[in-house]
């Protein structure tokens, strides 16, 4: 492909460019600030709500909506899917930078960033859901690196390693699905230990559960979210194939989407009736409760049948933003919003500007790095030596 | 089912009888959810699968 040797020199100084760097730059002021004066100087934690946003957006949505990586992969090489071959490389690469940017904002709200491997080395904690976690996320950044990898040594000219990391893709896309199906899951789990804290209308003995199948919505989502963006701001870096395969793709993860939601609306539903729940209904709690579960719920799930069964790409895209942002919601309802929910209003959580901008900052790394790996390697279109594999 | 609950033998009861309906609703409704989904689909198989294509000799 001689046409993508051609260099078009665009201005630096655009407005996106502008935002994005006044947002790094702040973001390594804030960071500098953290690091020196401590978690009191930055946020608003307090021992009542030791877990703001940075765990709730940064770890629990991150980890939520970087699950395109193991979706897409097991549709592709688990369940012979190929025709969603195309989608497989951007989902790698938003899922590896997802987790990537998962364990850097971790280190913000951890804290003494060289002490991270304690767990592996020091103390192992095994009875720990947090060691769960903590082991499943470093190897599965492990496997999303490798799986990446072979788009970077394409970049690089080193086709003898190439060919040795993608002999390897399915032994990597099984250990991604067990990973991803424990720390998904564990990471509802966490909240198992405190049925006192978490309003009972979120509170579940289901709740991994909940948290597995959700990601399995934020990833069909994510990736018919990114596929969108990619088709608006990567056309030019698109070849033939992932251009004729991204409204089937967009259209066959939408009625995955349809099915999933369903699955998840029917077992929040049964977790209600388990836990005998229905009198928090009709609550204040219970009205916001129903505003996610009918709003961000059954809703996308409604659109994306009506979408999938229309063929109509415009409204699986649009209910795709809508059921990411359901996700978000749900995430924050449970780390954040149901989470101490009997406190005073005056002993309530909410997050400092400075966590904020940590959050915006790290979103803009990922946003910066993913324009740059996706400008730069063969993400969206096959490389030239390698159009046949 | 009377409204009081008193022993974990009327809870579950009361907890598990309402699962059981729900089930049996689930189960109905899933019947019309699928057609719904997969009533025009032509080329591939209810559950998004391409069906193997015809070999022409």
């Amino acid at each position: 492909m001689p046409e993508r040797k051609i260099v078009i020199q665009r201005p630096a100084w655009t407005p996106f460019n502008m935002v994005a760097g006044i947002i790094v730059v702040i973001g390594l002021i804030i960071t500098v600030i953290r690091f020196t004066k401590g978690l009191a100087a930055t946020t608003n934690l307090s021992d009542y709500n030791p877990w703001g946003i940075w765990i709730g957006f940064d770890l629990l949505v991150g980890v939520a909506l970087a699950a395109g990586g193991y979706v897409t992969s097991a549709a592709c090489y688990i369940f012979g899917l190929k025709r969603f071959h195309s989608a497989v490389r951007p989902a790698i690469l938003t899922g590896f930078l997802g987790y990537a940017l998962v364990v850097l904002a971790l280190h913000y709200d951890v804290g003494r960033p060289w002490r991270l491997p304690y767990p592996f080395i020091v103390q192992q904690g095994t009875t720990s859901l947090l060691f769960e976690v903590a082991a499943c996320v470093a190897l599965y950044l492990t496997v999303l690196f490798i799986e990446f990898t072979p788009a970077a040594l394409e970049w690089l000219g080193l086709k003898r390693a190439r060919s040795i990391v993608v002999k390897l893709t399915l032994v990597l896309t099984i250990f991604g699905v067990i990973l991803s199906t424990l720390h998904q899951s564990s990471l509802g789990a966490l909240f198992l230990i405190a049925p006192s804290k978490l309003h009972p209308l979120w509170y579940s003995p289901y709740l991994a559960l909940y948290f597995f199948v959700s990601s399995i919505i934020a990833g069909l989502s994510m990736v018919i979210f990114e596929g969108s963006l990619a088709h608006k701001y990567f056309h030019d870096k698109m070849d033939a194939e992932h251009l004729r395969e991204a409204d089937g793709v967009a259209l066959s993860f939408g009625k995955a989407a349809s099915w999933v939601l369903a699955g998840y609306f029917i077992i929040k539903v049964i977790g209600i009736a388990q836990t005998d729940a229905w009198t928090y209904l009709g609550t204040g709690y219970g009205l916001w409760f129903l505003v996610e579960l009918l709003g961000f719920v059954l809703l996308p799930c409604y659109f994306f049948a009506i979408g999938a069964r229309e063929k109509n790409l415009t409204i699986v895209r649009r209910t795709a933003v809508w059921a990411v942002l359901g996700i978000v919601l749900n995430r924050f309802n449970v780390g954040l919003i149901a989470f101490n929910y009997h406190l005073p209003s005056s002993e309530r959580y909410f997050p400092h500007w400075m966590e904020i901008g940590i959050s915006v900052f790290v979103v803009t790394i990922g946003v910066l790095a993913y324009k740059f790996i996706v400008t730069h390697m063969p993400i969206l279109y096959a490389h030239s030596d390698y159009e046949s594999h | 089912m009377g409204d009081a609950i008193h022993t974990l033998h009327d809870f579950m009861f009361r907890t598990e009888s309402i699962t059981y309906l729900l089930v049996i609703v689930v189960l109905c409704g899933f019947v019309f959810f699928w057609r719904f989904l997969s009533e025009r689909d032509d080329s591939r198989d209810h559950l998004g699968a391409d069906r193997p294509e015809e070999h022409h000799h």
